[in-house]
């Protein structure tokens, strides 16, 4: 019926809808599709001093090749299966003890969604002074000897011994508490897309199924989580998505470090363009990077389909 | 539906009222035509509108000459960490200002130490802002030359009357493999050891055997016989600290000679096995691997609970940042941090601190260091070179540069005839000297990817000693040098 | 877990205790870092220093806790924000630190003119999307869709290099003007200036739009047309009725899309940093401050935390005053998007 109105305008609102989408679409393509293609080109050359010069395949042969690279592959997959895994388990922990009428619920959900405004560096710096030798709140409490640091201070501190020099395997402490860390930062966002799945679940069908005699947890495995497991699905793909390009926190928390660490595919993109100043080899490691995405992307479009119902 | 909606429209008109005046708040900073009022808190606009309007200078007329220190003349903060170097520029800057008056004025723009040079890179690179001249370590030279950041100043620097005094060998250190001069150094600042006397009566070790024995005598008192920078933080400068103090001492290096990495080799892994015997018997604390300068904390001995150390090898302009000092005596030096970077001085004229060069290891016949340099480039693309020019004949003046070198330069003149100022007569430049003499080398020897370099010397190096105390060394090492090598192809 | 999930199902009142107990404990672990930043940043260097750390600095020699002895110290706050006396400044003083001078207008600036952009933006497309029918907007919207997944991370050193190209496009061009007297140094300083704080904001404009205008696109889905078609029957001119009709219904998911990327805006660092940070001091926003900030101020953690405390409290603030519009909005931009 809008089309009708539009037939009989001038040409101008006749096309209304491409103006409309013009400038909009103009920004999309400059910020997200060019620097893609951008960075493919730049990805195929060397530059030096400034200048330019095309090398075929030899930043990608180069790259794939260093024991950087291999190491801080290793390092994304822990921090990912860390960060992922926690974070959904705390936060269907958190959801079914909200998903309750509770008379100070809407403050409870304001309150432990204070994190997700807050910016990754800072959030860095936070745990950071937490941790600190000296002044940290928390030293007193991982110098505990269940915690094995053997009083050395958390961020600094050596894994057990590496199942072979070349794995970075079991990972450091500091690993871990980076793992806490961007987990926090993660749990109020996620908690919110599991409360919004888990309230679309008809309250009777539970209900019925607990007078016919089921006990708490088959219903919870039976009837809640195959309703909220798609949400579930978007939310991992949400999480592994930030994790894999999360710089923030690294920069701020642990730089990398102690060693190499923590040195995520992330971080690791940004030390080689802007510490070492190599373009090439950095835009071969953001299209490495890029690719992985595109996956995941993709991936969750098919899967979900909670997103593709609503076209 | 229409009810909520308008209730927040409400709140939306709220908050954009409360954003926009906090906006007009900032406006004065940001506002492209700050009115006179606010003129002076306009850090926006560094140029005409520094200059107070007070001594009604006329600004206009005069060319901007803009600098590149870490140094922030702005921040007046008495307790941060470059208080020093701070209150120098604060007070310089009139004085040039004054002496250039309707010539030049000085702007500087505040960088952080350890990204100045990738900066200064990017920024050539990336047509950004280029400052007329940066105030940089010559060990930047390489990758300035690679990139093609910096001006060629072999002709200017050579007609100069006070090119006959410069040390030859810091100029060697500002000339590129082309024989041609790109930096002009104003002090040295070699690696050296501070060490309190009360800790090592005989005075500093000769050789590793010497140290680690003294040093098992030390941790019966509880006292750590050393502390040093061993953090992989800051991109990796640990490489060109105590790591590399300790290599040279044992007769290393890190390269071929080549341009290739060389880690594996014999005298590298007795140093490394040496440095790991260090952290293994707990002869240093865990400060010296956390990062942020936590290793200094233990050479003051301010803090009756934090661990206390009885050496500290690191760059001679280490007193300015070491301080408030405590004698293990009980003698304290300065109370507070001191802008004038005076209490390790102090000490160090009291006899209590003194100032040694490295031990020797693994029969290395004499120790060995790295020789930072405290000099100025002229970046390419630099608008006011003439600006950049004068500065620096300004500062060969003794009268400008005796301050200089003590205060940003943190070392010993380049300048011959400055060290025959009075000032420089002091037990620590005199110790400084007499340690450094003829030992020390830049770190980088022909290597030219110096921040991947330092990088994955750090890491290594850390791994070994640290992180990994039973690893292969030899295999480690090798796989650095690969890993670097491979570039090179 | 399962005790919790339980006390759901069964409603008992012991259960309810146990299930506000442990909402509260998850509060507390959600807001204490936030909490104790804030009380560290009214600490002194002593209290800040001491072994073992205290939360308050309020024992006394004989009692742990006295709220009479509490030292709190307004030092870090001091030392950021940095008064001076000048009497040519408003009121006699002047804010001397660069974070609050100069780096926190800065942020303001971006989040708002960015968030603004984003507003306008989207809601021409949302709606353009919502009501007409074209090909390819099947297409259009699950590229769109895609987008919002992408990171600015991989695109940055594109990024940078397209900002580096402009400069270096118009560079010579203020240079002659520079030369011919058309325009003093400060003016060309302030226009390269202006040229990149405005290359930054689109920058952030295009990262946020397509998750926006998917908010809007489900939100003008919702409002039925007849409503529009009444303004028109009414004789209202296409301007009349958007902005009387269908701007007002629209409201709430524009309001959405301006606080997610107002909040998104103020947190960002990495390409802010790289894109500005290093080269153009002055344009740098108040994270990169603060991170600036850590590399001369080692020690003294009262300092860093009052800096953190100045950063996230604009934003905690702005987040309780709209939090209903936060959850719509990211349960809208969650689910569909």
């Amino acid at each position: 019926m809008l089309r009708t109105r539009s037939r009989r305008g001038g040409f101008f609102a006749r096309t209304l809808p491409f103006w409309l989408l013009f400038v909009p679409m103009l920004f999309i393509v400059c910020v997200q599709l060019y620097p893609g293609f951008y960075t493919f080109g730049l990805s195929l050359n060397s530059m030096v001093a400034g200048a330019r010069k095309f090398v075929g395949l030899q930043n990608y042969s180069r790259f794939f090749g260093s024991s950087a690279f291999h190491e801080s592959l290793v390092h994304t997959a822990v921090f990912l299966a860390g960060y992922v895994s926690l974070t959904l388990l705390a936060s269907l922990a958190v959801v079914l003890v909200l998903n309750r009428k509770m008379k100070f619920s809407p403050l409870y959900i304001t309150l432990i969604f204070i994190p997700w405004v807050l910016s990754d560096v800072i959030v860095g710096y936070v745990w950071k002074l937490f941790v600190d030798p000296g002044a940290g709140l928390l030293t007193p409490l991982f110098s505990l000897p269940i915690f094995g640091l053997n009083g050395q201070p958390l961020l600094i501190a050596s894994p057990p011994a590496q199942l072979s020099p070349n794995v970075p395997f079991p990972p450091a402490p500091a690993m871990l508490y980076l793992i806490a860390a961007a987990s926090w930062k993660a749990l109020p966002f996620t908690s919110l897309l599991l409360l919004a799945a888990l309230q679309t679940v008809p309250k009777e069908l539970v209900e019925s199924a607990r007078i016919d005699g089921a006990s708490s947890w088959s219903t919870f495995r039976l009837i809640t989580l195959p309703l909220i497991l798609p949400m579930i699905l978007v939310a991992l793909f949400n999480l592994t998505l930030s994790g894999m390009n999360g710089v923030g926190m690294v920069f701020s928390l642990t730089g990398g470090g102690p060693g190499t660490a923590t040195m995520v595919l992330s971080y690791l993109l940004y030390s080689i363009g802007f510490t070492q100043i190599d373009f090439g080899q950095a835009a071969a490691l953001s299209v490495f990077i890029f690719g992985i995405n595109l996956i995941l992307i993709v991936v969750s479009l098919r899967i979900s389909r909670s997103r593709a119902e609503l076209i | 539906m229409q009810q909520t909606s308008t209730k927040r429209s409400i709140t939306f008109a709220a908050l954009t009222a409360t954003v926009a005046l906090l906006a007009a708040c900032g406006a004065p900073a940001a506002a492209p035509a700050p009115s006179p009022t606010a003129a002076p808190a306009a850090t926006q606009a560094p140029a005409a509108t520094e200059v107070p309007a007070a001594t009604a200078t006329p600004a206009k007329q005069a060319t901007e000459f803009v600098t590149w220190y870490q140094y922030d003349e702005k921040n007046e903060d008495p307790k941060n960490d470059e208080a020093v170097g701070n209150a120098y520029l604060r007070e310089s800057m009139p004085k040039f200002n004054a002496a250039f008056k309707d010539q030049f004025v000085w702007v500087n723009q505040p960088q952080q130490w350890q990204k100045m040079v990738t900066s200064l890179v990017t920024a050539v690179q990336a047509g950004g802002e280029v400052p007329d001249l940066m105030h940089t370590g010559a060990s930047a030279l390489p990758v300035f030359l690679k990139q093609g950041t910096v001006q060629d100043l072999t002709d200017w620097v050579k007609a100069q009357p006070w090119f006959a005094d410069l040390d030859p060998s810091a100029v060697q250190a500002c000339t590129g493999p082309d024989d041609r001069i790109y930096c002009v150094p104003l002090a040295e600042q070699p690696n050296v050891v501070f060490y309190w006397k009360d800790y090592f009566p005989n005075g500093f070790p000769k050789t590793a055997d010497e140290f680690l024995k003294r040093a098992a005598e030390l941790k019966q008192e509880n006292v750590y016989a050393i502390t040093y920078f061993g953090s992989t933080g800051f991109e990796g400068d640990a490489a060109t600290r105590y790591f590399y103090s300790v290599i040279a001492s044992f007769g290393g290096r890190y390269d071929d000679g080549q341009g290739n990495m060389k880690l594996n080799t014999p005298e590298n892994i007795k140093a490394i096995e040496f440095m790991r015997e260090i952290v293994q018997k707990g002869y240093s604390s865990d400060n010296v691997f956390l990062g942020d300068f936590k290793e200094e904390n233990d050479l003051k001995g301010i803090d009756p609970n934090a661990p206390r150390a009885a050496s500290f090898p690191t760059g001679s302009f280490g007193y300015r940042y070491i301080q408030p000092v405590k004698a293990p005596n009980g003698t304290q030096y300065g109370n507070d941090f001191d802008p004038t970077g005076g209490p390790m001085l102090e000490a160090i004229a009291a006899g209590d601190m003194a100032i040694s060069a490295m031990f020797t290891g693994g029969g290395a016949a004499q120790p060995g260091c790295h020789i930072g340099l405290s000099s100025f480039v002229i970046p390419a693309g630099a608008r006011n070179p003439d600006g950049a020019k004068a500065y620096i004949n300004w500062l060969m003046d003794p009268a400008n540069g005796v301050e200089w070198v003590q205060k940003p330069g943190g070392g010993l003149p380049v300048n011959q005839k400055l060290m025959q100022e009075k000032v420089f007569d002091t037990p620590f430049y005199k110790q400084a000297a007499a340690a450094s003499a003829g030992l020390c080398k830049p770190w980088y020897g022909s290597l030219v990817r110096l921040p991947e370099a330092k990088q994955i010397i750090a890491a290594t190096i850390f791994d070994l000693i640290k992180a990994n105390p039973t690893a292969d060394i030899a295999a480690a090492l090798q796989r650095a040098d690969d890993e670097y090598n491979r570039g090179n192809q | 877990m399962m005790a919790t999930y339980r006390a759901f199902a069964a409603r008992k009142p012991a259960a309810r205790i146990a299930a506000n107990i442990a909402a509260i404990g998850v509060c507390f672990i959600m807001i204490f870092p936030v909490f104790s930043t804030l009380v560290l940043s009214f600490k002194q260097q002593a209290d800040v220093i001491r072994t073992p750390p205290q939360l308050f600095p309020c024992d006394t020699p004989s009692e742990p806790f006295n709220i009479a002895a509490c030292r709190f110290f307004i030092e870090g706050y001091q030392r950021i924000i940095d008064l001076q006396p000048n009497p040519q400044a408003l009121l006699g003083t002047e804010v001397r630190g660069r974070i609050i001078n100069t780096y926190l207008p800065n942020t303001i600036f971006y989040s708002v003119t960015g968030a603004l952009m984003v507003t306008v933006l989207a809601g021409s497309a949302g709606y353009a999307f919502s009501r007409y029918e074209f090909r390819g907007k099947r297409v259009l919207l699950i590229g769109i869709l895609a987008i919002t997944g992408i990171p600015l991370l991989t695109n940055l050193l594109a990024l940078y290099q397209i900002v580096v190209d402009l400069r270096k496009a118009t560079g010579p061009l203020f240079d002659q003007l520079v030369a011919n007297g058309a325009l003093t140094r400060d003016t060309a300083r302030l226009l390269r200036d202006w040229q990149d704080r405005i290359t930054l904001v689109c920058i952030y404009a295009g990262f946020f739009l397509p998750l926006s205008i998917w908010i809007v696109k489900g939100f003008f889905d919702t409002i039925p047309h007849e409503l529009e078609e009444a303004a028109f029957i009414d004789g209202a001119s296409p301007a009349q009725a958007l902005t009387r009709v269908i701007v007002p219904l629209a409201m709430p998911s524009l309001l959405a899309a301006f606080l997610l990327t107002f909040v998104g805006i103020w947190n960002e660092f990495i390409a802010n940093y790289l894109i500005v940070g290093t080269s153009r001091q002055n344009l740098r926003s108040v994270i990169v401050g603060v991170y600036d900030l850590t590399g001369s101020n080692l020690i003294n953690y009262q300092v860093l935390a009052a800096a953190c405390v100045l950063v996230m409290l604009p934003v905690i603030v702005v987040f309780l005053a709209a939090r209903h519009t936060f959850f719509q909005a990211m349960l809208e931009g969650a689910v569909k998007g």
